[in-house]
């Protein structure tokens, strides 16, 4: 177990070092920078900047004091469109808004989703079966940011019940509407992997042992099924992640969320180079680590697995 | 030795098929309808090299069967066949075809019946703005706009059936894209196999890992507004590019089940050539689940392209595709909602039955892929 990590950590630290490299090329090779804007700046005032901020060395010297910064003090420099604040106050200041609507909404998801994957499974071809396979393609089929609008339509601007937007801190009636709509495609999709998955297992001769002991279907289903049934939904959190990341970019944007996606999206309009580059490091690293931790809780739930 | 092989219906599930062989009916029986009857194929052989599924079609063993001369069904006609039975996926296959039959006609026809184009704005100015569905100016119901109009007094019906045109032209140009590189590169893996498949799979499971949707957000948001044209064909190869991965995996696995076969090792005999061996000979014969996957690529490929024209990095006006469409329409919500709920509901629509097409294309094809 202990190779296994160490060699998946040896992957896992180039591949985070080329995502920043591909990101920092990106931005490099692109016409214009970020102080080329509808208003031109006098020259001696470009220059000053320019030299600020060290674009005028040549790019390896660029691209060594960037990756330097990052490698040895875990520091991103400082924002070019906010003045004065460092990236890292940014990212500490957004990430618990984009965390709080995620995790909750994951949570959501999972809750309604395996409850509701396992009924379909259980009661296979059944009213049930079909109602609810149907509507989580539906959940799968409607983008979020058609149904966030739908919702504030129906909750905020008809209703009245609901606040339409802002950010409002944890425990707010504001985080309802969010939540709901950044859920529900993931709502779909681990009501359809368990079901798959619980379809699989309840097929499999471990589960006609426990039902011929005598245990009771409840025992059966929660003890013994829903283990195996939701492996595919624990190898499925890996993609949730990065899912999860393109859904706050989308509900964050749609609630004016002060959140890191909203934060990611302004700073790639403005170019603004050390915050996308921060944003983008820092995404790249918890993705992967929770890749990481997905496995080895794989290995963990699933004996057959050796690495 | 004799060889009797039992050909189970193949959109059952096969794995609980533990029945053993069952012996020959008499010449003379008629089989049941609907019922294969075992086949004596070929006495003198002691192995048979060709996976059932891949090899024999339903009708071919019926006419061998028979003696007569029978037009036999291949593959295709059997999944076909199967595909019909699915009821949800020729209801999803009649509405995608209605959907882009009407995205290639019907601006012409709208232009026609009522002379407006996706891009006209009426010069008076008392027309420019957003009506209700079927209404006209006077509030009284009219043909004129089935969808209302849009803040600028555009036919929203026309902006919807064009928008059409570029989302499903993001959908499919994308997926051929990922297709073109998923096929080569998981066939080329496959089939050199050795050291050189564990490089190429070894990256594929890194690029897997990476957040490719950060950097297809940047890649456009750098090279942003050249120009509308440009902007496409940028979303094209950037969508493209980062969604052949499954692909090229499900690809490889094929090619690796199909290269030690005996059509491959007769290519090779007779000295074909390994490009010509892979892309005539193996992929062609690889095609069932490409196809299934590719037609589940498609409605990942136009959410893909809506989220990021919600964004404002996706399509870029005069051009708008159902994605920008609904986006302007979010601004509006309040006062208009049917700027949102109509491209909304359309593109819902079309993956909605998309995704059920490709669900029915996968039992059919590839039974046993297959998630009960």
């Amino acid at each position: 177990m202990l190779r296994f990590i160490i060699r998946r950590l040896l992957v896992t630290i180039p591949t985070i070092l080329v995502v920043i490299t591909i990101t920092w090329g990106l931005i490099r090779l692109a016409p214009g920078n970020f102080y080329t804007g509808e208003k031109r700046l006098p020259p001696a005032i470009e220059k000053n900047i320019r030299e600020k901020y060290g674009l005028d060395k040549p790019w390896h010297e660029q691209y060594g004091r960037t990756m330097w910064g990052m490698v040895r003090h875990l520091d991103f420099g400082t924002s070019l469109k906010y003045e004065g604040q460092s990236v890292n106050a940014i990212i500490a200041r957004s990430l618990p808004v984009s965390a709080t609507v995620g995790i909750l909404a994951y949570l959501l998801a999972l809750l309604v989703g395996i409850t509701f994957g396992s009924i379909a499974a259980l009661k296979q071809n059944s009213r049930w079966d079909y109602g609810s396979m149907a509507l989580a393609m539906l959940g799968i089929s409607v983008p979020n940011f058609v149904l966030g609008p739908i919702l504030v339509l129906l909750f905020s601007l008809s209703l009245y019940w609901l606040p339409p937007s802002r950010w409002n801190g944890f425990p707010s009636k504001n985080l309802i509407l969010p939540v709901l709509t950044l859920s529900a495609i993931y709502m779909a999709y681990i009501a359809r992997l368990t079901r798959a998955g619980m379809l699989e297992v309840l097929r499999s001769d471990y589960i006609r042992t426990a039902r011929s002991k005598g245990l009771s279907e409840r025992h059966v289903v929660v003890r013994h099924a829903l283990r195996g049934g939701l492996m595919p939904v624990v190898s499925f959190t890996g993609p949730a992640l990065a899912f999860l990341l393109t859904g706050t970019v989308v509900v964050e944007r749609l609630f004016a969320l002060p959140g890191l996606g909203n934060y990611f999206i302004q700073a790639s309009l403005n170019r603004d180079e050390p915050l996308i580059l921060g944003i983008v490091a820092f995404i790249a690293i918890m993705l992967l680590t929770m890749n990481l931790l997905v496995d080895i809780a794989y290995a963990y739930l699933d004996p057959r697995i050796r690495y | 030795m004799r060889i009797w092989i039992l050909v189970s219906d193949t959109s059952s599930n096969m794995k609980n098929d533990h029945s053993p062989p069952a012996p020959h009916p008499s010449r003379g029986e008629t089989p049941l309808p609907g019922t294969v009857p075992p086949l004596e194929r070929n006495p003198d052989a002691d192995v048979i090299h060709t996976p059932l599924e891949a090899a024999i079609g339903e009708g071919d063993l019926r006419a061998a069967e028979d003696g007569a001369v029978v037009k036999g069904s291949s593959l295709w006609q059997d999944a076909w066949r199967r595909l019909l039975k699915n009821k949800l996926a020729v209801i999803g296959m009649i509405v995608v075809g209605v959907i882009i039959l009407a995205s290639l006609l019907g601006p012409f026809a709208i232009r026609k019946a009522t002379g407006v184009t996706p891009e006209y704005i009426p010069g008076d100015a008392a027309l420019l703005k957003s009506f209700p569905p079927f209404t006209s100016p006077d509030g009284s119901f009219s043909w004129k706009h089935p969808m209302g109009t849009d803040t600028q007094g555009r036919d929203l019906l026309a902006r919807v059936l064009q928008g059409g045109q570029i989302s499903l032209m993001v959908g499919i140009i994308s997926t051929l894209v990922s297709l073109l590189i998923g096929v080569s590169y998981g066939a080329v893996a496959g089939y050199i196999g050795g050291r050189v498949d564990d490089w190429m799979m070894r990256l594929v499971d890194v690029l897997y890992s990476l957040p490719y949707i950060i950097i297809v957000i940047v890649l456009l948001a750098m090279f942003r507004s050249q120009t509308p044209r440009g902007q496409l064909i940028l979303l094209f190869i950037a969508l493209g590019s980062v969604s052949w991965l499954t692909m090229a995996r499900i690809v490889r696995g094929q090619v690796l089940s199909l290269k030690n076969q005996e059509f491959v090792l007769a290519a090779r005999a007779t000295g074909v050539s390994t490009p010509r061996i892979i892309f005539r000979h193996i992929v062609p014969n690889a095609l069932g689940p490409v196809i299934v996957y590719a037609t589940l690529t498609i409605p990942t490929v136009m959410l893909s392209e809506a989220f990021l024209s919600f964004l404002g990095i996706g399509v870029q006006p005069p051009l708008a595709s159902w994605g920008s469409l609904a986006t302007e329409g979010i601004a509006n919500i309040g006062i208009f909602p049917w700027q949102l709920i109509f491209p909304g509901i359309t593109m819902a629509l079309t993956l909605f039955s998309l995704n059920f097409l490709g669900d029915g294309l996968r039992d059919a094809l590839d039974p046993q892929m297959r998630k009960f």
